[in-house]
């Protein structure tokens, strides 16, 4: 069982990276409209497919 | 499908119009210009996806006006865009308030729009406050051209000032947020070990391994003691400081007194730890705080828009030279040119041209109040059809507007205080809890066994730990708040529901709130047998089209069919004349069409033969009648206090009955009357809409609003009702009584249980785990029963 002396401070850092990176999200205004971020995931999927053809010319004499 | 309704906006489709679109494949029909015009771009601009994953339908998309144009390019004067956003560099950030934003995809739409912009940098819009925050190169793109992209997919963005106690509650809430992931995801961890520790000990385990884990969760535990329990402290500290006993102190001294005896037990190796508690308790006290700290947060967000009716901009005229400025920097004898349509920037005299003006916000009364050379007009009334010169009186802050602003303000800190029933309790619990504890450990300590005296202490404590108590009342106020929010009653103050079972006096405004705080048609008079009334009304309306004043818009509902019109005049304050098949037509006042007047409003003349006359009204809500009659049967007293001193407040009195009506009141007397029965010993709730009820919001114990009030009301009201009809009171009331009841048997419930366990406690017969597993039993038994204000 001496293997818990190991095991729980790796839980432990675990714990504290899930933790540092919770607060970034925070920090990073992830959670300001919990409504959006759920959308997001439909729209990104459809402009993956449909900016090789309508939207890449578009940015291009833009930049 | 009886009715086609609109792909844009999901309103129905008057007969007779053919606006349609092909998408996907289909055509589709359009309610009107407007919807067409704007998904017309969205389509052709790439964001047809915006319709394929939606929630909501949009909102109506009117057919920008030409006067908002120009608006919005007035915010592009450097000194005007200055007051309204900060600059990063190169880029300038503002933040923008969005009307029409109704669901998630609304947000992606925007932000996709936006983006397209070469000049904007970034853009992140929040659908839930409806507020867009950007960056762009301001050289580069001026914000109306912005505004103006925004407005050809439907949406009208206005800069907004976000104040001080804005960005407090956004950090505020940040941190709750994470002191709530600390509890929460330490409770888990702690809890695990704590598993292991419970089988240890039925089980037999190695005391070398059951220290290192009693170590292991007190290092685990301290993050919460150190950094999430840290507001309870705070706050016992600030009480105990004010020598007032609040709950939070017998939960801070539950937290740290567990917490401590757990460590000396770790350290001495003797005893019990109970650091699984102490998360858990601290989590869920910490995660009702939150839900409550979050929908406050988000109701004044939703309703904050309080600085739109500040006016932002003036044209200011130098010579017969036109400036546009801020509307904060205006001085006494500056002369401003105010546009058809426009706010009015200051308080001042009208040197030039005639007009009428909507001071309704600020006085209450709707009929648009007509200007002449020498009248006075008020900063934040609405200038309707006439072009306007005006000599500025007074600088924006000692206006009309900025002095009821004011006495807002002042009446704030004289708020009639409601003393929490819960913090009552806990003060007297406390006291006697803390002499019972002391008196324990006495006892035990000095007559009965010396070793014990400290665990016994412990459990007396633990067994009558205040869990339940403190759990009592907020878990169910939190439920009745996301109750009353799901049935559209946005609560921004949750002790309105301490004082609401108590009340005894409700106090209505007329305008906007009894009534619809609009014009409608309510009978037409035909003189001539060649037009039916649709016709008249129809070809009404085709003429009304033509103006801003509020009578025009009495008229749009009943607009059917498009006819060709020419000549289009307008006089002001008089009416509008316009050629039809080689007829001249005329809508306005019995004068303007040449006819006798018979008392109505409106009339309509072709070829100068009188054809129709129209009486319109400021219709009374249709739900009123029947809801003062319930709130009558519940034995509350009503009274009507009105801006109003017309004819029309006696009518309404004749038939609603009111108990008390006090009509042609200003702000400060609206104020005096609320305090007069405040002093008589009534409970008063205050129903309005305008700037006008706004200090009688504070006066009163409990303010309401609805949503079509004007922003400032909505920001001060500690309730705003988010449909448009005040039956929702009767919702709110009985809401408000259910909770009340939850909360006695809740505490019922726990004093009850400490009763019962206190005496077996002192006597030593509760060992600490069976506190502990009373004081969850009993807190689970208190949050479940809360949990039935959630069902409908």
């Amino acid at each position: 069982m001496s293997i818990i002396y190991v095991l729980i401070p790796i839980a432990i850092l675990f714990v504290i990276i899930g933790l540092s990176v919770f607060f970034w999200a925070v920090r990073a205004r992830q959670f300001d409209d919990l409504d959006k971020e759920g959308f997001s995931i439909l729209f990104d999927e459809e402009r993956k497919a449909s900016s090789k053809t309508a939207e890449k010319p578009e940015d291009k004499p833009g930049q | 499908m009886s009715t086609e309704r609109c792909f844009h906006c999901n309103e129905p489709v008057p007969a007779g119009l053919n606006f349609t679109l092909s998408f996907d494949g289909q055509s589709r029909a359009f309610c009107c210009v407007g919807c067409q015009a704007v998904a017309d771009t969205i389509i052709s601009s790439a964001l047809a996806d915006y319709y394929r994953f939606r929630t909501e339908p949009a909102s109506k998309a009117d057919a920008l006006p030409e006067h908002l144009l120009s608006e919005l390019s007035s915010f592009d004067a450097a000194e005007v865009l200055a007051d309204v956003s900060q600059q990063q560099g190169e880029l300038t950030e503002i933040e923008l308030s969005v009307s029409g934003i109704s669901c998630a995809a609304c947000a992606w739409l925007i932000e996709k729009q936006l983006r397209q912009l070469t000049a904007v940098q970034q853009v992140n819009v929040n659908s839930a406050t409806a507020r867009c925050h950007l960056s762009w190169n301001a050289e580069q793109t001026p914000l109306s051209t912005i505004l103006q992209s925004l407005a050809k997919i439907g949406y009208q963005a206005s800069p907004f000032v976000a104040d001080q106690e804005e960005q407090q509650f956004k950090t505020e809430l940040n941190r709750f947020l994470k002191r709530l992931a600390v509890a929460g995801i330490m409770t888990m961890q702690v809890m695990m070990l704590a598993v292991a520790l419970y089988f240890g000990d039925y089980t037999g385990i190695e005391a070398s391994h059951q220290g290192y884990l009693r170590w292991i969760s007190l290092i685990l535990t301290l993050p919460v003691v150190l950094y999430a329990a840290l507001p309870f402290v705070k706050s016992a500290w600030r009480g105990i400081k004010a020598r007032q006993m609040n709950m939070d102190v017998p939960v801070s001294l539950a937290i740290y007194y567990t917490f401590f005896a757990s460590a000396y037990a770790t350290v001495f190796n003797t005893g019990e730890v109970y650091f699984e508690s102490v998360c858990m308790f601290t989590f869920l006290l910490q995660l009702g705080k939150f839900f409550e700290y979050r929908a406050r947060a988000r109701a004044r967000d939703a309703t904050s828009n309080l600085l739109k009716i500040m006016p932002v901009s003036a044209t200011l005229l130098n010579d017969t030279e036109q400036q546009i400025v801020s509307a904060r920097r205006l001085n006494g004898g500056d002369v401003i040119l105010i546009k058809p349509g426009e706010t009015i920037a200051a308080d001042g005299e009208v040197t030039l041209g005639s007009s009428s003006a909507d001071e309704s916000m600020l006085t209450g009364e709707y009929a648009p109040v007509a200007k002449r050379i020498g009248d006075t007009v008020l900063a934040g009334s609405v200038n309707h059809d006439g072009l306007l010169q005006v000599k500025v009186t007074q600088p924006l802050a000692a206006s009309r507007l900025g002095q009821i602003i004011q006495l807002q303000q002042r009446t704030l800190s004289q708020k009639p205080a409601v003393l929490e029933k819960t913090d009552r309790l806990a003060r007297y619990f406390v006291e006697r809890l803390l002499l019972i504890a002391a008196a324990t450990f006495v006892l035990w300590y000095v007559w009965l066994d010396t070793d014990r005296a400290f665990w016994v202490t412990l459990s007396v404590l633990v067994a009558t730990c205040p869990c339940a108590l403190s759990l009592a009342a907020p878990t169910a106020v939190t439920c009745a708040l996301a109750n009353l929010n799901r049935r559209g009653i946005l609560i921004k103050n949750a002790g309105v529901l301490d004082v609401l079972p108590q009340l005894s006096y409700i106090v209505f405004d007329k305008t906007g709130t009894l009534t619809e705080g609009r014009f409608s048609v309510k009978a037409v008079q035909l003189f001539s047998p060649e037009l039916s009334q649709a016709d008249a009304l129809n070809l009404i309306a085709n003429l009304e089209v033509y103006s801003e004043h509020p009578i025009s818009k009495a008229f749009a509902p009943y607009l059917t069919q498009k006819l060709p019109l020419t000549d289009v005049d307008i006089q002001v304050g008089a009416g509008i004349r316009a050629q039809y098949n080689a007829q001249q037509i005329s809508v306005g006042s019995a004068a303007f069409c040449h006819v006798n007047d018979t008392g109505a409003m409106v009339y309509l003349s072709i070829d100068k033969q009188a054809v129709a006359a129209v009486e319109l009204q400021d219709a009374l809500r249709r739900e009123v009648p029947e809801l003062l009659q319930q709130l009558r049967q519940g034995g509350y007293k009503l009274m009507m206090l009105t801006g109003d001193s017309s004819s029309q407040a006696d009518q309404l009195q004749q038939q609603l009955q009111f108990d008390t009506m006090v009509k042609g009141c200003s702000p400060e007397q609206k104020v005096d009357e609320i305090n007069q029965l405040v002093r008589a010993g009534h409970k008063v709730m205050m129903l309005g809409d305008g700037i006008n009820d706004s200090p009688g919001f504070h006066a009163a114990h409990v303010s309401v609003t609805l949503e079509t009030g004007s922003d400032l009301s909505k920001n001060q009201a500690d309730v705003v009702l988010l449909q448009p009809s005040i039956q929702l009171l009767s919702a709110l009331l009985e809401g408000s009584n259910k909770a009340q009841g939850i909360i006695k048997q809740n505490l019922r419930w726990a004093v009850g249980y400490n009763l019962l366990i206190i005496p077996l406690a002192v006597a030593g017969f509760v060992s600490p785990y069976i506190a502990v597993l009373g004081m969850s039993f009993s807190s689970l038994l208190v949050v479940s029963n809360s949990l039935r204000l959630l069902k409908k």
